[in-house]
């Protein structure tokens, strides 16, 4: 097995804590509006679970390609990305047949949301790419 | 009332399927943004940190459109057959 990349690991967490601060967020909601139960609790940690679980593949998937050709770079993505979604579909399906369906399926979007931030945090952790490529050619 | 069951299910089963067929635009816009970042990486090895940085959160952003039709998806198969059969009763219970 291949070791993890160090961007690839720390973008994995980024979206892993950006997926815990807003599935916090949707559960407060739903105790707000008093629609929380068990169900929406299960929903949601295996959406979660998944949709980081998913940007992980996604990331292993991507390292492993660059040192590919980009012919078969292009095959590995697709295929990749093929099974990922039957991934998701299992477990969204699982969540929303036996959990909350609005609480199952709206933790696959929270790493698009932590994307969109991304910008704000961008400058920061530009310098720090900076600084382990300059620590790697070293 | 068998057959407008059987065409319900029909229909949602159909509906899923061709919402998937925007699954597979992400998947080929993916491995496009991979084949270039290789091609990249090629003549400048020294840049692989940022531009495996910015292809990881533009797979991201490309692969929610397949999500949107993953969703359409499993709400089609999971909920709507269930729903519509109850709308379908309720009515002809109605006009009973």
């Amino acid at each position: 097995m291949t070791k993890l990349d160090k961007t690839v690991a720390r973008e994995t967490v980024y979206i892993c804590v950006w997926e815990l601060i807003l599935s916090v967020l949707m559960q407060a909601i739903y105790l707000a509006v008093g629609l929380w139960s068990n169900k929406v609790l299960f929903g949601n940690l295996i959406s979660a679970y998944f949709a980081v679980f998913n940007f992980l593949l996604m990331g292993m998937t991507v390292q492993n390609a660059l040192k590919m050709e980009e012919k078969d770079a292009r095959h590995a993505m697709r295929f990749s990305q093929s099974a990922r979604m039957l991934m998701l579909f299992l477990a969204a399906g699982t969540g929303v047949y036996f959990c909350d369906p609005i609480a199952s399926v709206l933790p696959l979007f929270f790493p698009r949301i932590a994307v969109g931030f991304r910008p704000f945090i961008g400058k920061k952790n530009a310098s720090l790419n900076e600084e382990e490529q300059k620590s790697d050619n070293n | 009332m068998e057959l407008a069951i059987g065409i319900i299910l029909g229909c949602c089963a159909l509906g899923a399927g061709m919402a998937m067929i925007a699954g597979i635009g992400p998947g080929i816009g993916e491995g496009n943004a991979v084949a270039s970042a290789c091609e990249a990486i090629g003549r400048q090895p020294e840049s692989q940190g940022n531009v495996t940085t910015t292809m990881l959160m533009g797979c991201a952003i490309a692969e929610t459109t397949g999500l949107y039709a993953l969703v359409i998806a499993i709400l089609l198969i999971f909920l709507a057959p269930g729903r519509f059969v109850n709308i379908l009763v309720e009515t002809m219970n109605n006009i009973k």
